[in-house]
This record gives structure tokens, C-alpha cells and sequence, in this order.
């Protein structure tokens, strides 16, 4: 039941996932990072087979830095994102395929644009004003669509990030009460109380 | 069955209105039990009557019985009285067993899903459109009974509590429906959330079908007890709305209902398509 | 469930006088969950050749990168654009090249060759092609779309009354199928110009 959240606003993308390591029925830890730094201004959350996550997200977020080192330049988001869905797909015709889901938060520097991408465990990537993975998603998906504007400011980000997180503490069997938010923007990624 | 069928052509060729005698007969052989027992329906001589029927569900079978899939209802408690709105699309195609083969077409987008049991009375349709048809018009049938018997309306309660008794009869025979029973009736309004598994709750707050967590997402963010009835009424609009959008087997138009103290109110059929375009159109609104 | 229906999408090409068109839902979905409306399916092969890939959306994506390379490939070494009728038959053999693994897609493809002939063709997931003179159909929304063509198509259409035509057949489809719709992309290919636009359909 794991659940991963993404939005953009004017100028940054705010993601946030559920901090629960579950193994079968027993929770195993409160406080899991389900996030990688794939470069300064591009953050990787994921979901899934367990394991599968930590080792795909990792191995994206070395070659990603390798790319950075090797060039001196960074990768857009966009080019990350299709470097990440390119792999996730040749691996998914291999004997053993990652099952991961997966949002790739960027802000272009370049371009000064913050972007989202959806990415799941089939590989299909999809470029999304806002996005969720997981049972969430069937929650909070029509919530966004009914208040999500493409100009939303950071505090508001966060207030309609409280919003998914209420509903679906309100909804969802399982409760899930701690989510971990992140904000990408031109300074960075930063940590954000929800 | 056959005694029914008896009586009603006898009277129709012999008898005669004025003959007193079989117009007393007839009333001293009106059979309480017989009015009030299940309907009877045959049932296929086989060991499983579900797998039997799963032979015609399944989406490969020649002769396919089409129950229909995907649905948005939903129904909520206010300060007002209720608000009951549904989707209208009907959707071929289904996915039993372990075929793997699938239809998923739109088969109509004007179907009907709140049935009007009566002027004080709304039945929600969720699941298969037939089961839902049958035993709430049945369910009408017997409100209506009781009615003449008592002098009175039935309640909420024991309305939904009729329905959910005769469809638990059937339970594990393959009858498919959830539904929302509403009204108003001498405590005031009343909303019950009745399934064919039997499950049977009061509520103040009810989404049924594929499209009820999206519906929820809506619904549960805009609500307040509070709400002023025009207000409630475009929550129970925009949230079928939404639903419809993110949902592949729900869309169509939506109907909205408000039940109050004089019984319901039918607020209008509003095309999904217009009101996207028009929602699109219209800022969005702080987000508090 | 069918794989070919996990996502949901839909294609379709129409012949007309010295002019071909190739149309494409916007759709991507998880089943009866809508992803995203923004996602199209049509893609240029070359300036006057487009192909249309419905089906699985992982290898919608993986196939139109693959086919570009090999596009590009082709125009580097022949130094001329590669013909409708060749680019069919690449992406046949591209798709018989997983015969027991295949990519989840059935692709369109319409254009004009060299002579400014209109050509429009199908495959199926393991590169059967099936040329046609009228109309070719893919995706979800393939029996709806036979019914529509089968009944709006007619020969020598000029390209408005095309772009009209393919138009229609495909947002009165997609609105009898689950799966697709949710905005439409019509490109009209004439031997001066390509029109791509974007329809406004339901959104349900």
C-alpha cells in the first residue's frame, strides 16, 4: 500500500512518499527513505518490489552523477527521465525485470521550468502536471484534478499535499501517517514538514 | 406462479364483477404468505448454479449475459436532506474467471441509476443493472404493500432492511448489486448503503461502483454538513464529474437528486462533456 | 485483461485524393485509470510518412525511439528519405525479430511516396502486414472504428473532407470505447503540406 505523491506549481515540484518499510504484514521501520538524488535538481521517488526500488533508483542516480562528473553539465530532467525509462524497459525483457514505480521530479535550470514524470513498473513514462502512484492514486488523482492549478505557490503545494495525505488517512484501510514531502526548485532539493 | 395466472384468467372469462360471492372468495383467499414470499426463480438443475452461470459471464461465452461493470454513485447526508447523484454509462464487457480476454465498450450513456421506488423513495444502482432493476422494483412492490396494510409509510430502515434480507437469500448464487437506499421518513432522512453480500449500514456519507474512490477524493474534501443546498447539489455534481473523468467505466451524463421533507427532487441531467468544458473554463478556487 | 488493452488507445488511416490522413486517441491509462490525456501515439517518420503505434504504452515508447534510429539510419546511409511501402516492411521485420516475445503493438502507417501516391497499411503485433486502399484500424477501438469508416469513407476525398471524415470516425468511436478518447491528434498529409490538429473531444 505504498503511496507516492507528485506536483508541480509555478516554479518547483513538491513529491512526498509514504515512510513505511513493509515486509509482508510486519512493518518493519517508520522513517524509509524511498527517494534518491539523482543530481541537484532532480529527485527519483519509487515504489515496489522490495529492493527492486533502492537498487534501480541507485543505479540510475550513479550513472546520472557519472554523466555530471564525465561532462561537466547536467542532464535535464527530461533527458534523466528517458535515460530511467530506457533502462526500466530494456530490463523489463530481461530474465529478471525491476519491478519498480517510479516519479522523477526535476526543475530545468535552463529553462527555468519545473517538471514531473510518471514512470511505472511497465516502463511507460508519461509527462504529468501532477501524479501518484499506488492505491493513493485512486484517492487523490480526481482531488488534484479538482484543485490543482499550473501557478500554485509552495505553501499552497503543501496545503494540497495535506489534502491527499488527509484523504487518504480518512479512506484508506491502512492508514498511513508518515509521509516524507520534498520541494525541487532552482536552489535545490529541500526537506518540508507536512 | 401458476395460481396467480389461474386466478387472473378465470376472472377474466367466467367470472363477474357483481357476483358477491366470488368477490368474497377472492378476498378471503388473498394469500399473506404467498405476497410476501421471495419470487421464485428456476434454478439450473446442476451441482453449482455459479459456475453454470459463469459459463454465460464470462466474456468468450456465446451467449453472454453483459452485467453491467462500471458505475459512479454516490450519496450524502446534510443539513438539508440528502444529495443523491449517479453517472450514466453502461459498459459492456467483463472480466470473470480466467479468461483472458476482455470487451470494454460503452454500451449506453443514458442509463438510468436512481431508481425511484416510490415519491419518498431512491435506489442507487451499482453492479449488475438487472439485479438492481428487479429487486428494487420488487422492493417498491412490497413499500407499497405496507403502505395499504399500515396506513403509513414504511421507514428507510425497514425498506432497506427488505432488500437486504431478499437478496441475502440469493447470496452465493451470483446476484451483483450495491446500492444506496434513501428518503425521508418520520426520523428524517435516511440513508443506507445495502449489497448483495448482505451488507446493510446506515451513513452519512456513501460512494458505490469503479468510479466511488475518485468520487470520495471530491466528495470528502468539499463536504460539510453545513452546506447550503444549491451547494451540496454541485458537490454531488463535481464529484460524479471527476470521477467520470479519471474513471474509464463511468461517464455519460449525471443526474442529481435532493430528498427532502416532501419527498425527492429531481435537480437536472447534466452532460460530463459540458460541464468539463465548463468547469476547464472557471478558475478552480483556493485550496484551503 | 489482454495486455493489448492494459493502457487503451487507438489508431486509424484513411486514402484520400492524392492525400492520406492518420488520426490518434490521447489517452494513457492503467487500465480504467486515466494517467494522463496528453499522450499521443502518432509519430513523423519523415517529412511526408507518419507512423501510428497503439497498443502497450511501454513499447509504444520503446518503438517509435527504435523506429527514429532507424529512420535516421536508413537517411544517413541511402542518402534519401525512405519510402512508406520500405518503412513498412521495416517495421515488419523489426516486430518478426521478437516472433516469440513480440512488442505489444499494432502499427499504422500513411503517407505519400516519392511519386506523391497515397499509402496507408497495418500490422499486426508480429509484423503481418496488411495493406489496404480505403482505411486501416488499430487499438482498442478497432471494431468501432471499422463501423465508423465502414459507413462515413469514401474514395477521393479531398484532404478537408478527409480531415473531416477521419474526424469523425474516430471521436464517434472512442466514445463507444472504455479505453480510448480523451482528446484527439488528426494529421492530414498532402504533397505540399502536413496539417497536424489537436480535436476537443469528450473528456470521459
Amino acid at each position: 500500500m505504498e503511496t507516492l505523491f507528485g506536483i508541480t506549481g509555478k516554479d518547483f515540484v513538491i513529491t512526498a512518499y509514504d515512510s513505511k518499510a513493509v515486509a509482508s504484514i510486519t512493518l518493519m521501520k517508520i522513517g524509509e527513505n524511498k527517494s534518491r538524488e539523482l543530481n541537484p535538481h532532480t529527485l527519483m521517488l519509487f515504489s515496489g518490489e522490495p529492493g527492486d526500488g533502492v537498487h534501480f533508483s541507485e543505479y540510475i542516480e550513479r550513472n546520472i552523477k557519472l554523466y555530471g562528473i564525465r561532462n561537466g553539465i547536467e542532464l535535464s530532467p527530461r533527458a534523466v527521465a528517458s535515460f530511467a525509462r530506457r533502462e526500466l524497459a530494456d530490463s523489463l525483457r530481461s530474465r529478471k525485470p525491476y519491478s519498480v514505480n517510479l516519479l522523477i521530479a526535476g526543475f530545468d535550470v535552463k529553462t527555468n521550468k519545473p517538471s514531473l514524470y510518471w514512470l511505472d513498473h511497465l516502463a511507460s513514462l508519461a509527462d504529468v502536471p501532477f501524479a501518484a502512484h499506488g492505491y493513493g492514486a485512486y484517492y487523490c488523482l480526481s482531488l488534484l484534478d479538482r484543485y490543482h492549478r499550473e501557478d500554485i505557490t509552495e505553501e499552497e503545494g503543501i496545503k494540497l499535499l495535506q489534502k491527499c495525505v488527509g484523504e487518504l488517512r480518512t479512506r484508506m484501510i491502512l492508514n498511513m501517517p508518515d509521509f516524507v514531502a520534498k520541494i525541487v526548485n532552482k536552489d535545490g532539493i529541500r526537506l518540508v514538514q507536512l | 406462479m401458476d395460481t396467480l395466472v389461474s386466478k387472473y384468467a378465470n376472472s377474466a372469462s367466467s367470472a363477474s364483477f357483481d357476483d358477491a360471492d366470488n368477490l368474497g372468495q377472492n378476498m378471503a383467499g388473498w394469500d399473506a404468505a404467498s405476497q410476501f414470499a421471495l419470487p421464485a426463480f428456476d434454478i439450473p438443475m446442476v451441482a453449482n448454479p455459479v459456475d453454470f452461470l459463469r459459463a454465460h459471464t464470462d466474456a468468450s461465452a456465446e451467449n453472454r449475459i453483459r452485467i453491467q461493470h462500471g458505475t459512479t454513485t454516490l450519496a450524502f447526508k446534510f443539513q438539508g436532506g440528502i444529495i443523491v447523484a449517479v453517472d450514466s454509462r453502461a459498459s459492456g464487457g467483463s472480466y470473470i474467471g480466467t479468461v483472458s480476454l476482455s470487451i470494454s465498450f460503452t454500451t449506453s450513456q443514458t442509463v438510468k441509476k436512481v431508481i425511484e421506488i416510490n415519491p419518498y423513495l431512491l435506489g442507487t444502482m451499482a453492479g449488475g443493472a438487472a439485479d438492481c432493476q428487479y429487486w428494487e422494483r420488487e422492493l417498491g412492490r412490497r413499500c407499497r404493500l405496507y403502505e395499504l396494510r399500515n396506513k403509513e409509510r414504511i421507514s428507510v430502515a425497514a425498506a432497506s432492511k427488505i432488500l437486504s434480507n431478499m437478496v441475502y437469500d440469493y447470496k452465493g448464487m451470483g446476484l451483483s448489486m450495491g446500492t444506496m437506499i434513501t428518503g425521508w421518513d418520520k426520523s428524517g432522512p435516511q440513508l443506507f448503503y445495502v449489497d448483495s453480500d448482505g451488507t446493510r449500514m446506515r451513513g452519512e456519507r456513501f460512494s458505490v461502483g469503479s468510479g466511488s474512490t475518485f468520487a470520495y477524493g471530491v466528495l470528502d474534501t468539499g463536504y460539510d454538513f453545513n452546506l447550503s443546498i444549491p451547494d451540496a447539489l454541485e458537490l454531488g455534481r463535481r464529484a460524479i464529474y471527476h470521477a467520470t473523468h479519471r474513471d474509464a467505466y463511468s461517464g455519460g451524463s449525471v443526474n442529481v437528486f435532493h430528498v427532502k421533507e416532501t419527498g425527492w427532487v429531481f435537480h437536472g441531467n447534466f452532460d460530463v462533456n459540458d460541464l468539463h468544458w465548463e468547469y476547464q473554463a472557471q478558475p478552480k478556487g483556493p485550496i484551503v | 485483461m489482454s495486455i493489448m488493452e492494459y493502457n487503451g488507445g487507438a489508431v486509424v488511416a484513411m486514402v484520400g485524393k492524392n492525400c492520406v490522413a492518420i488520426a490518434c486517441d490521447k489517452r494513457l491509462g492503467v487500465q480504467a485509470m486515466t494517467i494522463s490525456t496528453e499522450f499521443p501515439k502518432t509519430f513523423q517518420a519523415t517529412p511526408k510518412t507518419y507512423i501510428g503505434l497503439p497498443g502497450l504504452a511501454t513499447d509504444v515508447q520503446t518503438l517509435s525511439e527504435k523506429f527514429r534510429f532507424k529512420v535516421n539510419m536508413y537517411k544517413l546511409k541511402e542518402e534519401r528519405e525512405i519510402e512508406p511501402r520500405t518503412l513498412a516492411h521495416l517495421v515488419s521485420s523489426t516486430l518478426y525479430e521478437r516472433r516469440f516475445g513480440p512488442w505489444f503493438v499494432e502499427p499504422v502507417i500513411a503517407g505519400l511516396d516519392k511519386e506523391n501516391r497515397p499509402f496507408i497499411c497495418s500490422t499486426d503485433l508480429i509484423g503481418c502486414i496488411n495493406f489496404a486502399k480505403d482505411f486501416v484500424v488499430s487499438g482498442t477501438t478497432s471494431n468501432q472504428l471499422y463501423g465508423m469508416c465502414e459507413s462515413l469513407w469514401e474514395p477521393d476525398l479531398e484532404p478537408e473532407d478527409l480531415f473531416e471524415t477521419i474526424s469523425q470516425s474516430l471521436m464517434n468511436a472512442v466514445d463507444r470505447d472504455c479505453l480510448s478518447g480523451w482528446g484527439a491528434q488528426v494529421t492530414v498529409i498532402t504533397p505540399d503540406q502536413v496539417i497536424t490538429r489537436t480535436l476537443k473531444s469528450r473528456q470521459d
